[in-house]
């Protein structure tokens, strides 16, 4: 046996025992995969629980959730109980010593953002990301992530609630990836999320009616790999000047995935759709990952983080 | 924690048995120890049906046995996914994850369970009808479909109140345990009711006495349409009623809350999810079947 390399990362301050994250809204509340036998929990470098707001949302009708080619499509409208009982009633049940459980934020202004920063300011989450880029909800949502002035302007409202790292979670669909991602690290973001998902929609051809009830849906798996990639690399230059770490996303199933986003430059792997796929991967992910490190004489993983060789200046 | 750490298994299922049978429908058999050891009536299992796929396929338990490891599985070929999984070999292994949900409460020994199951929805009640003869329990099979039986039948040796003369067969399987089961069927079946399953069994409830009838609980699994009719039977006798339902699933774990059915209790609307809240829930909570 080689020695095994040193997966741990730092993340917006954070010490993550692994570089994997589970992405927001296909773990639920942090305990549902553990009906699975042989989940592991010190696989994790953190959970993120399903999207947050303030007051407890129903979310949409079915169909919610469609197949597509290498994808899916998802829009779920944030079902959620509201944050004060996520801090009273879920977190307190959670293996906070085996992993940590991070709160993804939502909300319909920059105010209600900042309310919810405010209370899971006061709970064991280690982090809040902020999902300025949800296509399923009518209000807010995704048009904070497509106008970079209003992503900012959440980002402001919730700095002064919270001393917990502030995650930025980017949406492909806005023109700018980069001067978003610029403006809302002036603002106070500490990591950035990249990418969200993108946005569209299916046809059941014999009704011709839409299959997600809620016409269109959020966009995963493989077959959004590429745009991700893409998406962080654009965004890696604003980020490392300001020494702001990145969440990668966006159809990683396996560690031949997990490596490329991170040559492109994502300091943590996340990892949402491929559970679906299997929900064991993210022990074989660890392997296959401390494997490769080991063939290219790599100590760590954060040496392989944006190692892309370019020929472009 | 909750008490639920651990139940679901990813097992490799090796493909023991696969049998084409009219209208698209196959059996298969799979060896998948765990789950054959821990499976309920009602549970599922979830079939990755390719590597290219995002999305694995929830198929209902029919059988298993426990003994040998084997979980028998009974579906339709109605798309791209059921397609590939009907194109698997025998030695071939398929990841599935299993037993998911929460299954029928088969608990009350003073209770006649009516099991009523309509085409790829028979399968729980096959499955829970052997529970309940492994227990001494009491009940009736009512099965529907508008293809040809995908299981043995033979003419039954024993008669059911209200059950016109021509519905003379039942489920091999079932009559050679003493379950009492019957057929139904639109498409001309020789040996069936002619009509609507859940006709023939408010036909066979109506001929209970009262005593009789109320001590029937009813299951029942399969399309929308006779999902209603089977909770209209279950109001106008006024019996508990159990309802199988199916809806898109993505993780089959609880964690997408992807698959959801609007339930209304103590007067509060709610998404419960199909995967691991159901799939069996009490008509009375569905306002889709209230
Ligand atoms: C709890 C449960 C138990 C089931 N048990 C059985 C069974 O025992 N035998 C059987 O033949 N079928 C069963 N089904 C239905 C079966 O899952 C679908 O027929 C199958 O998923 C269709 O996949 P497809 O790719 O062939 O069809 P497509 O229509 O091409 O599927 C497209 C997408 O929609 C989903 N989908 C389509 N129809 C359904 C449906 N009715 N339910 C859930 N998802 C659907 C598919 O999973 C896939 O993600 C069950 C469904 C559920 C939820
Ligand atoms: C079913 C489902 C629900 C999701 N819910 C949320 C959510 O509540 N908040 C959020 O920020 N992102 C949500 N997402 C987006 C994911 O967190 C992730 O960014 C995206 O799916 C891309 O990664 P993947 O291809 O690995 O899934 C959801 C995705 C899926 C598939
Ligand atoms: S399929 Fe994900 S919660 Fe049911």
């Amino acid at each position: 046996m080689s020695n095994s390399p040193d997966l741990s990362v730092s993340f917006a301050g954070l010490t993550l025992q692994t570089p994997l994250v589970l992405l927001s809204g296909c773990v639920g509340f942090g305990e549902e995969y553990t009906r699975v036998e042989g989940w592991d929990n010190r696989n994790i470098g953190a959970v993120i629980l399903k999207g947050t707001t303030l007051e407890p949302r129903m979310g949409n009708a079915p169909h919610r959730v469609y197949e597509t080619p290498s994808g899916m499509l998802n829009a779920i409208g944030l079902q959620n109980p509201g944050a004060r009982y996520v801090v009273e009633n879920i977190l307190p049940n959670l293996p906070h010593e085996q992993t940590q459980f991070w709160a993804n934020a939502n909300g319909t202004s920059p105010e209600e953002y900042a309310e919810v920063a405010r209370i899971f300011e006061d709970s064991p989450v280690t982090a809040i990301e902020i999902n300025i880029s949800c296509p399923n909800v009518k209000e807010g949502g995704v048009h904070f992530g497509n106008d970079p002035r209003m992503a900012a302007r959440v980002v402001e409202a919730m700095r002064p609630h919270t001393s917990k790292p502030l995650i930025t979670k980017l949406s492909p669909n806005s023109a700018d990836i980069a001067e978003t991602a610029r403006l809302v690290i002036e603002a106070g973001s500490d990591g950035l999320s990249v990418i969200n998902t993108l946005v569209g929609m299916a046809v059941d051809i014999e009704s011709r009616k839409p299959v997600i009830n809620n016409i269109s849906g959020g966009l995963s798996g493989p077959c959004i790999k590429p745009v991700a990639l893409w998406k962080i690399h654009q965004t890696r230059a604003v980020a490392a000047k300001h020494n702001i770490p990145i969440l990668g996303q966006g159809g990683i199933t396996n560690a031949k995935d997990a490596v490329e986003f991170a040559v492109v430059g994502a300091d943590a792997i996340g990892i949402g759709t491929g559970l679906f796929y299997d929900p064991l991967m993210c022990g074989k992910l660890l392997d296959g990952l401390s494997d490769y490190l080991n063939r290219h004489n790599l100590g760590s993983y954060t040496e392989l983080v944006g190692s892309l060789v370019t020929n472009k200046a | 924690m909750a008490n639920h750490q651990g139940t679901i298994f990813e097992e490799q299922a090796e493909v023991l048995a696969h049998i084409t049978h009219p209208g698209d429908q196959f059996v298969m058999r799979v060896k998948a120890p765990k789950t054959a050891a821990k499976a309920k009536p009602g549970q599922f299992v979830h079939l990755r049906v390719s590597d290219e796929r995002a999305l694995r396929r929830p198929i209902s338990i029919m059988l298993t046995d426990p003994e040998r490891g084997t979980v028998d599985l009974l579906y339709k070929a109605i798309g791209e996914g059921t397609r590939l999984l009907s194109e698997r070999k025998v030695g071939d292994t398929i990841p599935m994850l299993g037993p998911i949900g929460e299954p029928f409460d088969l608990s009350d020994t003073s209770k006649r369970y009516i099991l009523i199951g309509g085409g790829v929805g028979i399968p729980p009640m096959i499955f829970a009808a052997d529970h309940l003869y492994g227990r001494g329990g009491d009940c009736v099979v009512f099965a529907g479909s508008e293809v040809e039986f995908p299981f043995a039948l033979k003419p039954s040796a024993t008669l059911l109140p209200g059950v016109n003369g021509n519905a003379i067969l039942a489920i091999r399987s079932l009559e050679e345990r003493e379950v009492p089961s019957r057929l139904a069927s639109n498409a001309g079946l020789y040996g069936c009711y002619e009509g609507h399953v859940p006709n023939l069994a408010r036909d066979y409830l109506a001929a209970l006495s009262d005593e009789e009838r109320k001590r029937c609980v009813l299951l029942s699994c399969g399309p929308h349409p006779m999902l209603h009719a089977v909770a209209r039977v279950g109001r106008e006798f006024d019996l508990p009623t159990f309802l199988s339902l199916e809806e898109h699933m993505a993780c089959g774990i609880g964690g997408c809350a992807g698959c959801v059915v609007k339930t209304v209790e103590n007067g509060e609307e709610k998404y419960r999810r199909v995967c691991v809240d159901g799939p069996v829930f009490p008509a009375e909570l569905l306002p889709e079947f209230a």
